[in-house]
């Protein structure tokens, strides 16, 4: 296989962290970090988790001259996270204590008859835009406290996913989670934050 | 027959497309006929809209910092492998 000239940003930077460049670190501790921040979270508390990102970083700067860019590279540091968070789990003996039993969010489910008909069904509809209601500075803090107020498992799963932009391959890989699982905690974390805004647009309280 | 607490269940499923044809036309169905779940699936994307649009950016600086100072200690004493061509 032969080398092939990419324009591409991405593989600048590469070559930039390849050269030891302190700036390019610097910008890609930026880009990616949040991700990476994401993915440890899900396996470990939240300094461990930070602990872990820093560490690999260091790491980074030797792995990454084998970085063959087969894999993005946001995957690839992810994975490198979250193979660490796993050997550190391992070590410790912990293990990630998840629940994939029931896909309905128990506070959604007493909201349906024993038919499974609505009994007390969405009362208003969300009209404005995310990015109008994101203006709302009390809303906003009202995400951010419900957000670190999800289960790790459920949270690290959306953040991936929504606001990092995975495919759904690539976030099971990286979490260890099966495709079904997956689909599970996205849906619990979605109607958790759906509870919420719903709450909030009635009664303007978090 | 598809019930609401049904598709409630597999609302983001729905929403991401990952339904089996034949599940998304049982919900297609049930959506024409049934108003709350219409506003169920419709405020359900726009949390997840929302969250999206409230995840993106939002790096907590001080951590970043700490892990500048980690590389950038880390860069001072690293070498680039021998044989590395200009």
């Amino acid at each position: 296989m032969g080398t092939t000239a990419h324009p591409d940003p991405q593989s600048s930077l590469i070559d930039d962290l390849k050269r030891g460049d302190p700036s390019a670190y610097k910008e890609a501790v930026r880009e990616y970090s949040p991700g990476m921040l994401a993915v440890a979270r899900f396996y470990l508390d939240h300094s461990s988790a930070e602990e872990v990102v820093q560490d690999c970083w260091v790491t980074v700067i030797d792995a990454i001259q084998k970085f063959e860019g087969r894999s993005g590279l946001k995957t690839w540091l992810h994975r490198i996270v979250a193979n660490r968070c796993k050997n550190k789990l391992r070590t410790s003996n912990r293990e990630v204590a998840t629940d994939f039993s029931e896909s309905l969010d128990p506070e959604l489910a007493d909201r349906f008859n024993a038919k499974g008909r609505w009994d007390l069904p969405p009362r208003l509809k969300f009209h404005e835009s995310a990015d109008t209601l994101m203006e709302n500075d009390a809303l906003s803090g009202c995400l951010d406290k419900h957000l670190s107020a999800l289960p790790e498992t459920q949270r690290s799963a959306l953040m991936l996913y929504e606001a990092h932009q995975h495919k759904s391959e690539d976030v099971c890989n990286i979490l260890d989670v099966s495709a079904s699982n997956l689909r599970v905690l996205l849906h619990r974390a979605r109607q958790k934050i759906f509870l919420m805004v719903e709450t909030f647009q009635e009664t303007g309280e978090c | 027959m598809l019930m609401c607490r049904d598709l409630a269940g597999i609302a983001s499923d729905y929403i991401d497309g990952e339904l089996t044809s034949r599940q998304n036309l049982s919900v297609k169905m049930h959506l024409m006929m049934c108003k709350d779940c219409r506003t169920f699936i419709g405020n359900l994307r726009a949390s997840t809209d929302l969250m999206k649009a409230h995840s993106s950016g939002r790096p907590d600086e001080e951590f970043m910092r700490r892990i500048d100072e980690r590389v950038a200690e880390a860069l001072k004493t690293w070498k680039p492998e021998d044989g590395d061509k200009e």
